[in-house]
């Protein structure tokens, strides 16, 4: 009987073999923590650049000064109350603790969607609540679907979009960066797909038309802008032309949650990478009957949510939104909370 | 004088009633075709029926039953422009009936933790219990 805790395939005697380390990746990290520098955005999982015995960067990971640093984080799905996860709000105050760690304070956080888990008004609440005590400057948000339920988004907009367009949708500019916040959650297709709808793409042309191609540019939005899993509605249907208005830029982010697992694609100058979830894992692409939350073994949750035990071998060079590992001397302790 | 005071008791009936009526608890919602859930059933409740019995245990989105407004792209959550709509429906009186016939549940609604089964039981996460392979 196969073991998958085992290692099968580790050429590079570095503790961890390629399946291995996407596995791992799949469930490291609350929260991603992103370093934008010289127009490049690199991006780390939170658990593994952060020494818990002092707090800092642990030793062997380079991350070069930036201009500034911000983090993600995504699917608090506050209100969710199943046995995938009875503690959602532990699990995001877990994640919380891991900005508040960081060395440098993140400028703010973008949070990618599904704050709550049935847009009820306590549940939105709860996340406001426990979002405050991140150490951050401000915190960007976007609607996944499950916060536009009921109500196609009202109350989300009320909350959270009160100076946004549309159904949501907003941009700003923070050190020459240009962040572009979208919605493709109001107007679902069939099978789950995203749809941004054309009111949206007209503003989003109309939104860069006026930068310059050497301008970074970084877009959250809550479904994946790139057709991960159709079959589950992990895609957006009208991402191509979302797309199109980018693709002269230099440099171009996408960060997505939706499918609370990290997955990652360069394209040209694009570069995609979805979050974990604060919450609850789903299964990897296929290899359930449908997505949805997952059970694992109690003691295992935090691990795969980020508070993670994997070991990771020095390799001295950084994970830049690609399926590369990062370097990790230490093991990392399970957390006692 | 005998006429006089049927009158005022059926004055003082009628008020009691308009009152008990007016007293009694309305549904706290705006949902405006309900025809299986109850009427009264709160925002969460329903909501919760919805992501936990359909998005989850059918692994389809909102818009596999219901259907995008005439003149918006938003969803109608009351029409019943989609036919997979009804069918939810009969799907839903049917697992009730099945919990309540077969396994002795007095008055089993969906969502209640209590049920013997629910859609996931059948449908697996699939839209149709069929798409399932047996091994």
């Amino acid at each position: 009987m196969k073991n998958d805790n085992f290692i099968d395939f580790d050429k590079n005697d570095d503790g961890i073999d390629r399946a291995g380390f996407l596995k791992c990746m799949a469930w490291a990290g609350t929260g991603l923590f992103c370093l934008m520098s010289g127009g490049i955005l690199k991006t780390y999982g939170m658990s593994q650049i952060i020494d818990k015995s002092t707090g800092g960067i642990r030793k062997g990971i380079d991350i070069a000064k930036g201009d500034f640093s911000f983090a993600q984080i995504s699917d608090s799905h506050i209100g969710f109350n199943k046995p995938a996860n009875p503690d959602v709000v532990g699990t995001l105050q877990a994640a919380i603790s891991k900005i508040n760690a960081m060395p440098s304070t993140p400028s703010f956080i973008l949070h990618t969607g599904d704050l709550s888990h049935l847009a009820q008004a306590d549940e939105f609440d709860t996340l406001e609540q426990t979002l405050k005590s991140a150490k951050t400057g401000k915190i960007f948000y976007v609607p996944g679907e499950h916060d536009v339920l009921n109500d196609n988004g009202k109350q989300y907009l009320q909350r959270f979009g009160k100076d946004a367009k549309g159904n949501g949708w907003y941009s700003f500019d923070f050190n020459g960066v240009h962040f572009i916040g979208l919605v493709n959650v109001v107007n679902m297709a069939e099978g789950g797909l995203g749809v941004l709808g054309s009111e949206q793409l007209q503003w989003l042309e109309n939104d860069v038309k006026g930068l310059s191609s050497s301008t970074p540019i970084v877009v959250f939005a809550h479904i994946p802008l790139w057709a991960v899993y159709p079959q589950w509605g992990w895609g957006t249907r009208d991402s191509e032309q979302a797309l199109s208005y980018l693709r002269r830029f230099g440099s171009v982010s996408i960060l997505n949650g939706h499918i609370h697992q990290t997955l990652q694609k360069v394209e040209g100058n694009i570069t995609f990478h979805t979050a974990t979830s604060t919450a609850f894992p789903q299964p990897q692409p296929g290899t359930a009957p449908s997505a949805g939350p997952m059970k694992v073994p109690a003691e295992q949750l935090r691990n795969l949510l980020g508070l993670t035990s994997v070991n990771y071998v020095e390799h001295n060079h950084t994970l830049a939104i690609t399926d590369l590992p990062l370097s990790s001397a230490k093991q990392e302790q399970p957390d006692h909370q | 004088m005998l006429l006089k005071k049927k009158y005022v008791v059926i004055l003082a009936l009628a008020i009691t009633v308009a009152v008990s009526v007016a007293a009694l608890p309305s549904p706290n919602n705006d949902y405006k075709n309900l025809q299986v859930l109850p009427k009264d059933i709160s925002s969460k409740d329903l909501t919760k029926i919805m992501i936990d019995d359909f998005e989850d245990g059918l692994g389809v989105s909102c818009t596999f039953c219901h259907a995008q407004g005439k003149d918006s792209l938003n969803v109608d959550y009351a029409s019943d422009a989609k036919p997979e709509k009804q069918i939810a429906r009969r799907m839903m009186t049917m697992t009730m009936g099945i919990n309540e016939k077969y396994f002795g549940l007095k008055h089993p609604l969906l969502g209640d933790s209590v049920l013997a089964i629910n859609c996931i039981t059948c449908h697996n996460g699939q839209p149709r219990p069929g798409d399932v392979e047996t091994k």
